[in-house]
């Protein structure tokens, strides 16, 4: 919030005070259509997720720390690394960047008080958190899904795999990717259509150009998953042939499908790690970003190029080598605006003054491990060594350096940072980045041995190993950088808990940052900013002109829009002023139709079709009430 | 209020506000961009198409791989009624697109039996639909072959987004005979309207597929 500067403009905030007030207490939490709390509901639920992760991660660690050891049974070792990667993808990295720090980030960056569809918003979570119990569900009653996590068929199939374990994975996942498919539409339109006035697209902050281009991708790759998951139930459950060559179907469908979608994966999970570090960089090295039109591009090319490459995935299947030689070549273009971004990333940090603080140190880190994820995967382009490291601990390490040192340092780094914003505290500095380098001695001693492992011919996901293979010394070592490396992760929990208890109050702008969330107070009141901002660069909180005048026109009482629940909507492109949108308030339609979508899953898991059409006609009568005051003017 | 504000506020309205046809078409005439609701449907749809796109893809990968297609034992659909009803489907566009533009004029009842009459239509050609899927499922299976399982599969998800409009085209009609025409159902409307073009677009591209072994 502008500071307020006189009891005229206090009498302003008031207002605006008494018309966003929340619901108090758990109601307000489970009826909410607030950015913020949806986006701490998301942030906290992933948490929880990516601690049961971690900790499926640790049990694969601790059986594999030595030969012959039998801390998990070969059927409990499957279902292990299955839910740890499903849940590690679906459940913590995708909802902890779209969900969390999206939700509580784009709409303050864009200066917009709230989403473009707030109680779809609302879903989204409710049902995401449906899903992830779904699946979860599975692993506590002893059915979880045991394929891995792409799940391949006929592995995969009834034949094979007889119990309910695949059916929790298919179902949940189609479950989890409504939550996913809704939040990107809601992502587009709110930036699209609510940035505050003035904020042309090259005045939008580059954070945002990387929530754009992850919203489209999602859009177009989860239809193919949820297409090969259908294909898979309607296969378990219905005796159809989609996957089975027996009667014209085709296993490798089912890769193709899953590919097609899951490459496209692969930049959804990064791609908000690189609008974290385009936040992170400038802040702390004190300058703008170098080549920002070319960085914005490359973010969309990413996304773009990620489409045209996922047989890379399958070059030991067979295909013919014109096939295979054509994605290996599209794979290697992704080099180029990758490339570009990394040289932006180092030259803008190299060209300003940088400042090591904590947030920067994890974004340093998170430059290394791409280096090395990136160079490893140009190695896996080339399709003779692709083949002889295919399904060996070469490709875990590769694809962990992407998408740990990758894509989670980051959100590590994001939440060290936006953390004075959401609690108004201070983290303590040096206890950040004690976890900073315990995290980075972990991640790579627990990840770079695999190279060398894959290379020596471990396969991966086998339950144990003999002595005398000569893995034994390497094993030990990623053992132990796992625990480092948790230790590491418990380390920053405990830094932010204690912190919000006792850290020092933080300001609105602790770090001097560029983007608009830091103009308003910490944490934001529910309608963000009292007037709507002025934008004229997209380092919007170093034009300081613009934040002394959104002072005086808070004094003035110009700009306020306090007749309602509202918010202003402008032009796709020049983000000119279009009209006043009345948003709606709580509601408690949201859990409940994600409650209704739950129990369709699970009868149709216990083949009680009946039941299930039960539950859609349920959710739709919902449909029917979700619309009641929407004008609240 | 400075010159500078007075000049980018000019002609903003309180669009949701806009509770009857003058105001809505007040509203329409002051708008700059389409609303986010259209938006919205936009991005769904993109997400249905894509969805279709899987799938009519899937039955041509399964037609390349096979031998025989259909496999032995199962005729070539037949053309001629398929082809009228998703002709018939086609021509509701025209009474969806004039309900739109019933509704961007702030003119309720044309566009409530513009609604009306595309409802009438789709629901005949469902009707229809449902008969040729029963009749189909008596010849052969989706557990038979994977010919059996893509075909009724695509018909099913295409039956089942017809189903979705027809409950989409009656919530509008509910709001609007209730209600009356508000700029929210005006969205509402138009939202409706570019669902079904779509729909209509993708029965073409799906009774062609199902029909390409007899074309």
């Amino acid at each position: 919030m502008a500071t307020v500067v006189s009891p005229r403009a206090e009498r302003h905030v008031d207002r605006l005070e008494r018309i966003w007030a929340e619901r108090p207490g758990l109601i307000g939490w489970l009826t909410t259509t607030d950015h913020k709390r949806i986006g701490l509901l998301y942030f906290f639920t992933s948490l929880a997720f990516f601690g049961a992760g971690g900790v499926e991660a640790l049990l694969i660690r601790t059986q594999l720390i030595g030969p012959n050891q039998h801390l998990l049974s070969p059927q409990a070792y499957d279902e292990v690394f299955t839910m740890h990667g499903v849940t590690m993808i679906f459940l913590f990295v995708i909802p902890m960047t779209t969900g969390a720090f999206g939700n509580y980030l784009v709409p303050l960056m864009i200066g917009s008080r709230d989403m473009a569809f707030p109680r779809m918003n609302a879903l989204s979570y409710w049902i995401f958190l449906g899903s992830g119990l779904f699946m979860y569900y599975a692993l506590v009653s002893g059915h979880a899904p045991n394929s891995g996590w792409f799940d391949y068929v006929p592995l995969a199939s009834k034949q094979y795999d007889p119990g309910n374990n695949i059916d929790f994975y298919g179902y949940g996942l189609i479950f989890n990717g409504i939550a996913s498919t809704a939040a990107a539409i809601n992502f587009i339109v709110t930036i699209f259509k609510l940035r505050a006035p003035g904020m042309s697209l090259n005045r939008m902050p580059l954070f945002c150009y990387a929530f754009l281009a992850v919203s489209f991708a999602l859009l177009f790759a989860l239809p193919a998953l949820s297409v090969a998951c259908l294909f898979l139930e309607l296969d378990r459950q219905l005796g159809f042939h989609f996957y089975d060559a027996g009667f014209g179907g085709d296993p490798l469908l089912w890769q193709n499908l899953f590919w097609i979608f899951g490459h496209p994966e692969v930049y959804i999970i990064i791609l908000p790690a690189f609008g974290i570090a385009t936040s992170i960089i400038p802040t702390f090295v004190h300058r703008r970003m170098v080549w920002f039109p070319l960085v914005a591009l490359a973010e969309i090319m990413v996304a773009f190029l990620g489409f045209g490459v996922w047989v890379h995935h399958m070059f030991a299947v067979g295909f013919a080598t014109l096939t295979t030689v054509y994605f290996a070549a599209a794979s290697l273009i992704i080099v180029i605006p990758s490339g570009i971004q990394l040289f932006a990333w180092i030259t803008t940090i190299l060209t300003g003054t940088p400042e090591f603080e904590t947030p920067l140190l994890w974004i340093i880190g998170f430059i290394i491990f791409f280096i090395i994820g990136g160079l490893s995967g140009i190695t896996v382009a080339a399709i003779p060594f692709d083949q002889q490291v295919t399904d060996s601990y070469y490709i875990v390490a590769h694809f962990h350096f992407v998408i740990f040192g990758a894509a989670v340092f980051p959100i590590l780094g994001g939440m060290y940072y936006w953390f004075p914003k959401v609690t108004g505290r201070m983290y303590h500095e040096g206890v950040g980045k004690l976890s900073f380098y315990l995290t980075f001695v972990g991640t790579f001693v627990t990840f770079f041995p695999m190279h060398i492992l894959g290379i020596m011919g471990m396969p991966r996901r086998v339950y144990t190993y003999p002595s005398g293979m000569g893995w034994t010394f390497l094993n030990l070592l990623q053992s132990i950088g796992a625990y480092v490396l948790t230790a590491g992760l418990v380390l920053i929990v405990a830094n932010l808990v204690v912190s919000y208890f006792r850290g020092e109050p933080a300001g609105n702008d602790p770090f001097g940052g560029d983007t608009l969330e830091w103009s308003t107070t910490s944490p934001p009141p529910p309608y963000n900013y009292p007037v709507i901002p002025t934008i004229s660069s997209a380092y919007a909180m170093w034009d300081k002109e613009d934040r002394e005048r959104d002072n005086r026109r808070l004094d003035r009482g110009e700009g306020l829009i306090q007749l309602g629940h509202e918010t202003p909507a402008s032009t796709v492109q020049d983000a000119e002023y279009d009209e006043i949108l009345a948003m709606p308030p709580h509601s408690p339609w949201p859990p409940v139709t994600a409650l209704s979508l739950l129990g369709m899953f699970a009868m149709l898991l216990l083949h009680h079709y009946a039941i299930a059409a039960g539950f859609v006609v349920v959710g739709l009568l919902m449909l029917f009430a979700w619309h009641d005051k929407e004008v609240s003017v | 209020m400075s010159e500078q504000t007075r000049a980018a506020m000019q002609g903003v309205t309180r669009s949701m506000a806009a509770q009857s046809g003058e105001a809505v078409t007040e509203v329409v005439r002051h708008q700059r961009a389409q609303p986010s609701g259209w938006w919205g449907m936009v991005l769904f749809l993109c997400a249905e198409v894509t969805l279709f796109g899987t799938l009519l893809a899937t039955y041509f990968y399964l037609d390349f791989d096979a031998s025989r297609w259909p496999p032995a034992g199962i005729a070539p659909p037949k053309v001629v009624l398929p082809l009228v009803a998703t002709g018939v489907l086609v021509t509701t566009s025209i009474p969806m697109a004039l309900a739109a533009r019933f509704a961007r004029a702030g003119r309720r009842s044309p566009t409530a039996w513009m609604i009306v009459l595309a409802l009438v239509v789709q629901c005949c050609y469902l009707a229809a639909q449902v008969l040729l899927f029963r009749h189909d499922l008596l010849q052969f299976k989706p557990s038979q072959s994977a010919y059996g399982s893509i075909y009724f599969t695509i018909l099913a998800a295409h039956h089942a987004h017809v189903v979705l409009g027809i409950l989409l085209g009656l919530a509008v009609l509910w709001h609007l005979t209730l209600r009356g025409l508000t700029n929210y159902w005006l969205i509402g409307v138009r939202g409706v309207a570019l669902y079904w073009h779509v729909v209509n677009a993708l029965a073409v591209l799906v009774v062609l597929t199902q029909l390409s072994p007899s074309l």
